[in-house]
């Protein structure tokens, strides 16, 4: 929390004043990691006056458990059961206590939604796909059951697709906001000066070509003069080979070379960068390189030296021996799932922490059950914790959080990639404000 | 709804009665459907239950959650697809990998309209789907029939998968991410003019795609009972004797390839209407043209609605199979082992009459001890089995027995 909360005599935080920073719950403070910190009187006190359901919350999750994906989809489950975990054990919302059912996205998100909330579920979350929750969102505004999604961080979808939505909500920052930090990262560690040529490998689909399209934009507008494309190249989701962009990237050697790649794309275009000497003639910025972690070896990393940005979460930052939250959100994941967590952790742990803590709330205020308006309402404009630090849904149903990225390194002591030299972005630096569209923003710098 | 043309001879349609009812021959009662359409009793019941089944599946679907309408939709629609690739398949012969193309056609074909120039009525988007869909099915076909067997359906493959390109890279088409089908102020496509609620509109679709398939059925019957139709099967058996006794082959194959890519671009503007939404990998993928195909091979291609119940039957496992394991994919391919080894005629082709299954279920009825000796010869057959096997083997590291 903040530098300045009160502190009781013995300076440490009171029950009181954690309660009242991390928002006024029991269910808020265990989600914002502090739960070690309440001591054992943690669970809540259901308020007597509340008409509050006996039966357990249930809700449910769609995202990638297989394939490809799903190295970005288990981390958003993982974390998203994980906040459950921390609910239940606070004594659940207002006494209920939550279940979660997480079904394979495939390619069927609206069936899927369809068949939770006729399961008679309270709350849907997910999904990890773009084009997925471009479909799923409209559905969403007509069947009315609250969706937080976890990821589906198409720019267009609060712009375009539901410009106005009542029942969708995102949790996770979306792709303008990762784009933005990439070019701000570009500039402030290398320096404006020194970047004249930029190069793209993105993956071929709308989101990587989106992704491109908003770094070139960035990249122009912060670079007195703009910058100079020498090669866009675009391989396939899971493509086994990327020598041929490789070796193009060597011939014109960019000062800088930008990727929004993730998963077990950015292992093989890495290791096969590292192979040809890509990293001496470029250096590699990316959006969620991290999201390889578990996949990447030493020597890669190393030759590399790469800027990744990891959305709106990194777990060592601030430094988990001295942030409590961060500590023991990782050694749960790598006690529980043996994964380093990376930000689709976090991508579900948030989007289930936003519903959470803005239901018991407003069961506090409304002193019963809040109806799926109410929730909508009450989700607009929700600020609340977790160990990433403080999130805000914005009243666009868009959530705006810091943005991280730091520079790529190996550490003997996790055994993993670690991000160093971590820089933060406030929403207000990489997003446009309420009611802008992202590419007008940009074109307005 | 009959399964197969078989109940009635259609050169010789009676000339009394023109409208449907019951009509006497030979001292038998048929229920009389349409012209050279009359059914035994029995199998017009069964033709009628299934139409009741079918009328009342977004009732059925509210009693569980796991029987979604929209997952039975979506099969319907694929499956009549199916119907219209099973055309080519058991008359002329000649396996498509790239029906999909048709199908993604006219879901695109919805889309587009539907996002670039805000047509709103159900109609005209069906009409639009189907339209295109007929034309892709006329280039396609074009190109592709100038070759038989291998080639053919290589050539397919090949025109499925150049679209999908073209689909996936090109922003217009809304690239990877697909395009809405909700169009104008109401955000949904409407039917004369009137906006449903999201319930409504399932409903509503829905029965619209009952009429649909109804009719493409009734079609579908009429013409492979026609002269058209025999002229195909003789296609199917020997194009070399077909062009001896005067048969246009290309002519006619290539009339069918159009008229399956109708029946393809149909469902597919249908699905568009039902999803809202249109993506390459679900409409354009080579993977649905197999999907297509082994909906006919699962239900049973020589039958007319096989096709149909095929579809149901795998969209279905698909969707559930998701929610009991996570092998689901494995559970359609060992369907699909099961279905060649034990059930080479698919679904509804086994429960035919005159089916070795159906026959060998009588015998069960009949004397129930069979099994017995069923279990006892499938033991000795593996343990023969298992004794060739080492045998080979013996010999393939020996060299001598």
């Amino acid at each position: 929390m903040t530098q300045d909360t009160p502190t009781d005599e013995d300076g440490g935080m009171n029950r009181r004043t954690m309660l009242a920073a991390t928002g006024g719950t029991a269910v808020a403070a265990a989600l914002a990691g502090c739960s070690t910190l309440l001591g054992d009187s943690g669970t809540q006190a259901q308020a007597d006056d509340a008409d509050v359901p006996d039966e357990p919350i249930q809700a449910g999750l769609q995202t990638f458990t297989e394939g490809a994906a799903a190295v970005l989809g288990l981390q958003a489950q993982y974390g998203a059961e994980l906040a459950v975990q921390r609910i239940n054990d606070a004594g659940g919302i207002a006494g209920r206590e939550m279940e979660l059912e997480t079904v394979h996205e495939a390619d069927a998100h609206i069936e899927n939604y369809t068949q939770f909330v006729d399961e008679g579920k309270e709350v849907t979350f997910g999904p990890i796909s773009s084009g997925g929750h471009a479909a799923l969102a409209p559905e969403v505004e007509s069947q009315g059951v609250v969706n937080v999604s976890t990821d589906g961080t198409v720019t267009t979808l609060y712009e375009e697709t539901v410009d106005d939505p009542t029942y969708s909500f995102r949790f996770q920052n979306y792709d303008v906001m990762e784009c933005v930090t990439a070019a701000r990262e570009a500039v402030s560690r290398f320096g404006a000066e020194n970047i004249d040529t930029i190069a793209g490998i993105n993956p071929n689909y709308a989101f990587g070509q989106d992704e491109w399209k908003f770094f070139e934009l960035a990249m122009n507008k912060l670079v007195d003069g703009g910058v100079e494309t020498v090669y866009e190249g675009f391989p396939d989701l899971g493509a086994t080979d990327m020598s041929t962009h490789i070796t193009e990237i060597n011939n014109v050697e960019p000062d800088v070379t930008f990727s929004s790649q993730w998963g077990g794309d950015v292992t093989t275009m890495m290791n096969q960068a590292a192979a040809n000497d890509m990293f001496d003639n470029t250096q590699l910025v990316g959006t969620v390189l991290y999201s390889a972690v578990d996949e990447l070896e030493r020597d890669v990393i190393e030759s590399a030296e790469a800027v990744s940005g990891s959305r709106n979460w990194y777990w060592d930052f601030p430094n988990r021996s001295r942030w409590a939250p961060n500590g023991d959100t990782f050694s749960d994941a790598r006690e529980e799932w043996d994964i380093v967590p990376t930000a689709h952790f976090m991508s579900g742990y948030g989007a289930v922490t936003a519903w959470a803590t803005a239901t018991a709330k407003l069961v506090d205020v409304i002193g019963g059950w809040p109806s799926q308006d109410q929730i909508a309402r009450g989700l607009e404009g929700h600020g609340f914790y977790t160990p990433a630090g403080y999130h805000v849904m914005g009243t666009g149903h868009q959530g705006k959080s810091n943005a991280f990225s730091g520079r790529m390194e190996w550490s003997e002591d996790v055994g993993a990639a670690v991000l160093s030299d971590v820089n933060a972005y406030a929403p207000q630096e990489v997003s446009p404000p309420e009611g802008t569209t992202a590419e007008e923003w940009v074109n307005s710098w | 709804m009959s399964d197969d043309g078989t109940a009635a001879d259609a050169g010789s349609a009676s000339r009394e009665g023109r409208l449907p009812g019951i009509v006497t021959r030979d001292g038998d009662r048929y229920v009389r459907v349409t012209r050279g359409l009359e059914l035994p009793p029995r199998r017009a019941a069964l033709g009628l239950l299934g139409v009741i089944l079918f009328v009342a599946v977004p009732d059925l679907a509210t009693l569980s959650p796991l029987l979604q309408l929209q997952v039975v939709h979506q099969g319907v629609l694929f499956g009549l697809a199916a119907v219209g690739l099973n055309l080519l398949l058991r008359h002329t012969r000649l396996v498509s990998f790239g029906h999909a193309a048709f199908f993604g056609t006219g879901a695109y074909a919805a889309a587009i309209l539907a996002t670039h120039f805000d047509v709103t009525s159900m109609l005209l988007l069906l009409a639009g789907a189907t339209l295109f869909g007929t034309l892709m099915a006329g280039v396609v076909g074009y190109l592709s029939l100038r070759h038989t067997g291998l080639y053919f359906s290589l050539l397919t493959l090949a025109f499925g998968q150049l679209l999908y390109a073209v689909v996936i890279g090109q922003g217009y088409f809304g690239s990877s991410d697909g395009l809405s089908v909700r169009p104008g102020e109401a955000n949904q496509a409407l039917l004369f003019g009137v906006e449903f609620g999201s319930e409504a509109y399932s409903v509503i679709v829905y029965y619209l795609t009952v009429l649909v398939v109804v009719v493409g059925l009734l079609v579908m019957w009429r013409v492979i009972n026609s002269p058209f139709g025999n002229a195909l099967d003789a296609i199917g058996q020997n194009r070399t004797r077909a062009r001896f006794i005067g048969i246009p082959v290309r002519r006619y194959v290539l009339a069918a390839f159009v008229l399956s890519g109708v029946y393809g671009g149909l469902a597919g503007g249908m699905y568009g209407l039902v999803q809202q939404h249109v993506r390459p990998e679900s409409t354009l993928y080579f993977l649905r043209s197999g999907d297509i195909l082994f909906m006919a091979i699962l239900g049973g291609f020589q039958t007319l609605v096989g096709p149909l119940v095929g579809g149901i039957v795998l969209v279905f496992l698909q969707d559930v199979g998701r929610d009991v394991t996570s092998y689901f994919d494995a559970l359609t391919g060992v369907v699909l082992v099961a279905l060649v080894f034990g059930f080479p005629r698919g679904i509804v082709g086994s429960l035919k009459r005159g089916s070795p299954f159906r026959e060998r279920l009588g015998r069960l009825a009949a004397d129930p001890s069979l099994a017995a000796t069923w279990l006892r010869g499938a033991r000795d057959a593996a343990v023969a089995a298992a004794y060739r096997a080492g045998e080979n083997l013996r010999i393939l590291l020996f060299g001598v027995n």
